[in-house]
């Protein structure tokens, strides 16, 4: 009898720890997700709440104050959040606070931030719907960057066709410009960028050949000059696109606008404008040929330079005479 | 031995058939038991003694004939009629059957559970349980578990319990088996006196002549599932028949 | 003909031993809630199989929480997550492996001794002899057992999972120096009930098998003392098995309901 006395004390023991071993894990959870404290319920509308689920914790400020409780579609594109907070933290939150979806950690559970108001200092109210943010998430962030890209490609291939235009010296542009001093402009500035544009690829094409100079070179310090001559060319060509470019937005105001090259001729604004950008490719051009005469002045292109020059002389001799 | 005074049948088997499979253990054994007799029923062993003896008691289902134990038959009762009826009969098992977990108080209170919840009556059992152990001579081993007795000491504390319900025809399934000689012949003393202690009447399966020699009132002898022959210990023990003979050899 | 007889026959053994088994917790289902209650035999039944077990389970607990983060620790320290190591931990032990492993445990210990038990109280008569004592062996011997596994099961799992997350926290905290109460607030950081109460239930489903497996094959003990060694044994083989499909199938009805 004495024994199973004993016997019933331990397991009495067994199972009052056993089973306080999960209350405590139980309240605690709870706890985290106050369950057992008093709350108050608001709510805020989303329209994408990016996964997040039902017993997911809310922070006000980085601190833990509640948990979600409801989510619910109201139509195709608002979804209602409601959530549950501690009374404790109620009253700082105000009206105009914002709730975000981010999440915990990098790979941690989805929780909604709710960010302090500014202006208003009333505290929320049970049932108050609080006003939420736009998360960027990644795909927003892709989302963007594609309709970027999509416009960049846009404006080059108009930039072509303008380009193209101007370079055959008809078109709309071409007849819009009645002004001829400036289309000479434009004429002499295409001209020039066509210029450079085929002694460049000439020079990059003949030093990647290798029985160039460049294929003996081995001064280290001549190497050096040349990557900074070919720098500056780089340089320049940049600024000659950046001008195409502001010629380019010029041309499409021009092209939109009313009257066309009369309002062009009109507006002292715009044409000053092209006059600018028309100084702006003049003098980016004019880099470019000083760059060019640098490297006619090296020595080791010296060679390839007078091969140019006679060709060309032979060339227009050729021209002449025919 | 003396003759029975009373010839009342208690326990009535008639044509009572049982196979397993394809081998028919009993062909439609006969039998009566009549109160305060003890009848003994010899066989070899697989000759269908203890599948006859559960049948009886319920732990086997027979596939034809009748069962009547004082009036009642046992093939129509239900769960809760059968266990009042086994309270009146009580069984010793072959092996003792102690319950291994149970101290020897333990064991002896067991069938005294439904006992007292059948009157309703809180009692305490330790009167009981003294009475029935000072019947087989063991009042000290109260508090022992069955691993610390000795198997005649075992088979003494079954026959405690069989008798604590103090019921009135004990089924003795070879009482004897498994115990040497000296004891055998303690155990067989102890169920005589209890015999006549409490006027039980007694069904006794053995195949141990000595013990048959001593107890018997009346004997049958069971060979292929039927009760080849019947009679006193010396009718049988003279007999001419060969089947009959081999059992005294 | 002769061969697909062949073929079929384990089919058929095995068919026989579902049905019998599926009979046989019907039998419990239909005898737990009716007088008289065995309530002594229970919480005897309660004491050997809960409180006995305990340091078992407690010892196995504490180990696998040390190996369990020895383990796991450099992993999470090459990407620079140790400090997710006690949410880990807490997670996949609440989860799975406390309730599995003290389940293994208790299988071998509690389903093996309830089947060398029974089988050996069938071999050597002690059933049939409740019976003819007037009392329902099924209901004096199993549906005690069943119900103490049912029931202490879950409270082992308890003890489990607290001893092998202390043993987690012992290793955090010789290894990197992180406080108790850190580490006690970093294992429910990410607990959710979700974690908790479906690990629960299974416990339960756990504690179940094990009793009845034990109990069937105890039960229905083939005669002879090789039966009982057989009893033990097989409780033991089907037991774990059964507990991994009730594991598959809890987790397949949690993610349903959780997700």
């Amino acid at each position: 009898m004495e024994k199973t006395a004993t016997q019933k004390i331990k397991l009495g023991i067994f199972v009052i720890v056993g089973l306080l071993i999960f209350i405590t894990t139980v309240y605690f959870i709870g706890k985290k997700q106050n369950i057992f404290g008093k709350t108050t319920e608001i709510s805020s509308i989303f329209d994408n709440v990016n996964g997040l689920q039902l017993g997911n914790n809310v922070r006000y400020s980085g601190v833990s104050v509640g948990t979600v409780t409801a989510i619910e579609m109201i139509n195709d594109t608002m979804i209602r959040v409601e959530m549950d907070i501690d009374d404790k933290i109620i009253s700082h939150i105000n009206k105009d606070a914002v709730a975000i979806i981010s999440s915990d950690g990098l790979v941690g559970n989805k929780i909604i931030s709710i960010l302090p108001g500014k202006k208003n200092k009333i505290p929320v109210k049970e049932g108050d719907v609080i006003k939420s943010m736009k998360r960027l998430n990644t795909e927003d962030m892709l989302k963007t960057l594609n309709v970027t890209n999509e416009n960049t490609a846009k404006i080059t291939s108009n930039l072509v066709k303008i380009t193209e235009e101007i370079t055959k010296g008809k078109g709309t542009i071409g007849m819009l410009i009645n002004d001829t001093t400036m289309s000479a402009d434009l004429k002499e500035i295409t001209q020039g960028l066509k210029e450079s544009a085929t002694s460049l690829s000439q020079l990059t094409t003949s030093l990647n050949s290798k029985d160039n100079v460049i294929g003996v070179l081995n001064d280290t310090g001549t190497a050096n000059s040349i990557k900074q001559t070919l720098k500056n060319l780089e340089n320049s060509s940049l600024k000659i696109d950046d001008a195409v470019k502001n010629l380019n937005t010029t041309i499409t105001n021009a092209k939109e606008g009313k009257g066309a090259i009369n309002y062009l001729s009109n507006d002292p604004k715009l044409v000053q404008k092209i006059d600018s950008i028309m100084t702006n490719i003049n003098k980016a051009s004019i880099k470019l040929n000083e760059n060019m005469e640098a490297m006619r002045h090296n020595f080791l292109f010296r060679g390839y330079f007078k091969k140019q020059e006679k060709e060309q002389k032979k060339n227009q001799k050729n021209s002449s005479s025919k | 031995m003396e003759k029975p005074t009373l010839n009342k049948p208690i326990i009535i088997i008639k044509d009572l058939m049982k196979s397993y499979g394809d081998n028919n253990v009993l062909n439609g054994f006969n039998m009566e038991l009549n109160e305060g007799e003890n009848l003994v029923i010899m066989g070899k062993s697989g000759s269908g003694k203890s599948v006859m003896i559960k049948c009886l008691i319920g732990l086997e289902e027979a596939d034809s004939g009748s069962i009547e134990i004082m009036g009642k038959d046992i093939m129509a009762l239900e769960q809760e009629e059968m266990d009042d009826l086994r309270t009146e009969i009580g069984f010793l098992f072959q092996g003792s059957a102690l319950y291994d977990s149970m101290s020897v108080r333990e064991n002896l209170e067991f069938p005294l559970r439904r006992h007292t919840k059948k009157f309703g009556i809180i009692e305490d059992t330790t009167p009981m349980v003294v009475t029935a152990l000072k019947n087989v001579g063991l009042e000290n081993a109260i508090n022992l578990m069955p691993n610390e007795l000795s198997g005649g000491m075992k088979r003494r504390i079954a026959l405690a319990r069989t008798l604590i319900l103090q019921p009135k025809v004990i089924l003795y399934d070879e009482p004897t088996t498994g115990l040497d000689p000296i004891t055998s012949k303690e155990i067989i003393m102890l169920m005589q006196s209890v015999q006549e202690k409490y006027k039980t009447s007694s069904l006794i399966i053995t195949h141990d002549v000595d013990c048959a020699r001593v107890i018997a009132n009346r004997m049958i002898l069971l060979v292929d599932g039927i009760n080849y022959a019947e009679g006193t210990f010396q009718e049988l023990a003279t007999s001419k028949d060969p089947k009959v003979q081999a059992f005294f050899k | 003909m002769n061969t697909i007889f062949k073929i079929s026959e384990p089919i058929q053994s095995f068919l026989t031993e579902i049905g019998e088994l599926s009979y046989f917790s019907g039998r419990f289902f239909k005898e737990v809630g009716k007088r008289p209650y065995e309530f002594k035999e229970f919480l005897k039944q309660c004491y050997n199989m809960g409180y006995q077990s305990l340091l078992l389970v407690g010892v196995t607990g504490f180990i696998i929480g040390l190996v369990f983060t020895l383990q796991s620790r450099p992993t999470l320290q090459q990407f620079g997550a140790v400090s997710w190591m006690p949410s880990m931990v807490s997670i996949s032990i609440i989860r799975e492996i406390g309730p599995i492993i003290t389940a293994l445990i208790c299988a071998g210990r509690i389903g093996s001794g309830i089947g060398a038990e029974l089988g050996s109280m069938r071999v050597t008569e002690q059933i049939d002899a409740m019976e003819v004592s007037g009392t329902n062996p099924y209901k004096f011997l199993v549906v005690t057992r069943i119900l103490a596994t049912t029931l202490m099961l879950p409270i082992l799992v308890f003890f489990a999972d607290a001893i092998a997350i202390y043993g987690s926290f012992l290793v955090e905290n010789t290894k990197g120096n992180v406080s108790f109460l850190l580490y006690f607030n970093q294992v429910f950081r990410h607990l959710e009930f979700s974690d908790l109460i479906p690990s629960t239930i299974k416990t339960f489903f756990f504690g179940f098998a094990i009793g009845l497996v034990g109990c069937f094959k105890g039960y229905n003990c083939k005669k002879g003392t090789a039966g009982v060694g057989i009893a033990a044994n097989s409780a033991v083989v089907y037991t774990s098995m059964l507990l991994f499909i009730i594991d598959f199938i809890a987790v397949l009805v949690t993610d349903i309901f959780y997700n």
